[in-house]
């Protein structure tokens, strides 16, 4: 399947990058108007060097489509001493994947990541977007239940 | 200017200079992989570290630049210690696979490890991070990200010399590694000077690889002839054999050396390679082609012409010129040459394919004759039965030959040179395998230094052109290679 950028985001694109001096400045904002359009940076659409070495070094783009709903547990120190290593195998075994894998339905993607700067407010999961904050098991079961029928 | 003092020595430095470079003028080294004088400073390998009085850390001396009163120490035990912790930490995850090599002998880390290290390694051989082993990326290189250091010289070499960027560092941390492009080649005209300046053996020539341990090879300073711009080399063989060719970086005309120029060494020992005479494309020994030439020139005789090269040296265009004056005793001789000469790509390669334009023209001004347009007029007219030159300056009159098919007796260094119908080719000794003077596209004298002998029965070109007048009754007395300048001034 070939990759193919569409000409409303070429036009999007076009206008992110007169935001810098240097076009290729515009590289990371670039990448992240993508993500939030397809999901993921596809490996066949990179067609320089760079911009792979760019997708791959950070470690916020993805690299396969995820799912709908990207649930990211901090992994780091507060949120470990709070209680996160049992979240995530609370999520672990409820969406019957392991970190990095999405669930078949295409709905929930889990990953861990380092420190989300909300420390006081540990443990937290970030989904897409939003964060998740002070939860415990019966909270993350909730936002299951709660994510799974905003569907 | 700051003046400084390092290791004691005291240095007034131009600004801006870094502390590695007013060092290397001090004749002290201080031992790097990321630095590469052409290249810009990236400072990652840390390596360099050197120590400065009342700095609170050591600092890397490619990336300092030298101030006032500064007093710095490369040789402290501080300075010491961090260079064997460096030399530990870039050997952690390095398979030590020198036995099988080809960087072993010219390896930064098995010399600073030598130097500086000696110490043996903490870490466990079964926890080394694996990498995937050699692979071509593209024509002319094999990558190895197992012997990878990350010093990202490569990658800012075709950022910055080529400026193609086919490399990046891809992933970071312990995870990364140079890559490019899935399903690209590594092709950009300049590849090779990757090989050279890779410290230690992620990058080798695929050409070189296992043709020769690197302790074998003997140097010798010459001249590429791959086109005008007449890059300084370095020939690297050993028994007769050339192994590879390496740039000699210098301020006027390279410091690279670009694929094309590298590979020129082939000619010398391709399977075309003409150590015999060739009459109607029967090879015959040398004698009694030069008996056939010399009679169908002598055949010809005023009808007959000669045309020097761009592609041989003074010497050689020289001892055409005699010939053509003294033995033929013809007007129809041409060592008229121009090519709008410069440089093509904004690195290395010329305008002009040939290396030596320029330095046929004080062959003209000694000798005269007639233009290029001239003789190929009197081709096409049909007034020349038969010319004499050399293979790859046939090119330059192929119109008029074809209209009119003279006879054509060229000197040949591979078979694969001899235009179509020629009716005799003589061989000849290369010039890595004889002396001869060039000049390059700046008017820059270059001469060759032969680094291997011809195989048995090839001479000079010149040496040649003076036995194939002897066989028509005329000595042109040329003895030596001195000989043949006698009466041409090349500035």
């Amino acid at each position: 399947m070939g990759f193919k950028l569409t000409e409303e985001f070429k036009a999007k694109a076009e206008k992110i990058c007169t935001q810098y001096p240097r076009r290729d400045a515009a590289l990371i904002p670039l990448l992240l108007e993508l993500q939030k359009e397809t999901s993921y940076i596809a490996e066949e659409g990179m067609d320089y060097s760079r911009v792979k070495a760019v997708t791959t070094f950070y470690t916020m783009f993805n690299r396969e489509p995820a799912g709908k709903y990207h649930l990211q547990v901090c992994r780091n120190i507060s949120c470990h001493m709070a209680g996160a290593p049992g979240l995530l195998e609370r999520l672990r075994k409820k969406l019957a994947i392991a970190e990095g894998e999405t669930t078949k339905d295409g709905l929930f993607t889990l990953s861990c990541v380092e420190c989300l700067g909300a420390c006081g407010l540990a443990p937290v999961i970030q989904v897409n977007d939003k964060y998740f904050e002070n939860l415990t098991a019966e909270k993350v079961d909730a936002l299951l239940e709660n994510l799974r029928h905003e569907l | 200017m700051p003046t400084l003092t390092i290791d004691g020595q005291t240095i007034e430095a131009a600004k801006g200079t870094t502390l590695l470079e007013a060092a290397q003028q001090l004749g002290i080294y201080i031992p790097r992989y990321c630095y590469h004088p052409n290249l810009s400073v990236s400072g990652n390998c840390r390596m360099c570290l050197v120590e400065v009085e009342k700095a609170p850390k050591l600092v890397t001396a490619c990336s300092t630049e030298a101030a006032q009163g500064m007093a710095v120490l490369t040789a402290s035990n501080k300075v010491k210690a961090a260079r064997r912790d460096v030399l530990e930490f870039l050997l952690i995850n390095h398979p030590l696979d020198c036995p099988i090599c080809d960087q072993a002998g010219e390896c930064g880390l098995q010399n600073y490890y030598m130097e500086y290290s000696l110490a043996k390694s903490r870490f466990n051989a079964a926890d080394k991070v694996r990498r995937p082993k050699r692979r071509a990326v593209g024509p002319y290189l094999a990558l190895d990200n197992e012997r990878c250091i990350l010093c990202t010289r490569c990658v800012r070499f075709c950022s910055e010399v080529t400026k193609t960027s086919e490399l990046e560092v891809m992933e970071r941390s312990d995870h990364s590694y140079i890559g490019l492009k899935e399903g690209t080649a590594l092709d950009n005209g300049y590849s090779l000077n990757i090989a050279d300046n890779c410290p230690v053996g992620a990058f080798t020539s695929r050409d070189f690889r296992f043709k020769q341990r690197v302790w074998f090879l003997k140097k010798t300073p010459t001249v590429c002839l791959g086109c005008a711009t007449g890059c300084l080399i370095e020939a690297q063989h050993n028994e007769n054999v050339i192994y590879r060719l390496t740039p000699r970086p210098n301020a006027e005309t390279n410091t690279w050396l670009c694929d094309y120029g590298r590979m020129t060494y082939k000619a010398v020992r391709a399977g075309d390679r003409l150590t015999k005479g060739v009459i109607k494309n029967g090879q015959i020994d040398l004698k009694p082609a030069l008996r056939e030439a010399a009679a169908r020139m002598d055949e010809a005789r005023r009808s007959a012409a000669v045309l020097g090269s761009p592609w041989l040296s003074v010497e050689d265009n020289a001892a055409l010129a005699r010939f053509a004056k003294d033995a033929l005793r013809t007007e129809n001789y041409c060592f008229d040459f121009n090519c709008g000469q410069g440089i093509k790509d904004g690195i290395l390669i010329n305008n002009d394919p040939a290396p030596n334009t320029s330095g046929v023209k004080p062959v003209k001004a000694a000798c005269g004759g007639i233009t290029l347009t001239e003789l190929s007029r009197r081709i096409a007219a049909g007034r020349i039965k038969a010319v004499l030159m050399e293979a790859r300056a046939a090119a330059l009159i192929k119109d008029a030959l074809k209209a009119a098919g003279p006879r054509l007796i060229v000197f040949a260094a591979n078979t694969g040179e001899i235009p179509a119908g020629a009716y005799a080719a003589l061989p000849y000794a290369s010039y890595f395998e004889t002396p001869g003077t060039f000049v390059n596209y700046q008017g820059l004298l270059r001469r060759t230094k032969p680094p291997v002998e011809a195989p048995e029965g090839v001479k000079p070109l010149w040496a040649v052109v003076n036995e194939l007048a002897s066989c028509s009754g005329t000595s042109l007395g040329l003895d030596s290679v001195e000989e043949t300048l006698k009466g041409i001034y090349i500035k």
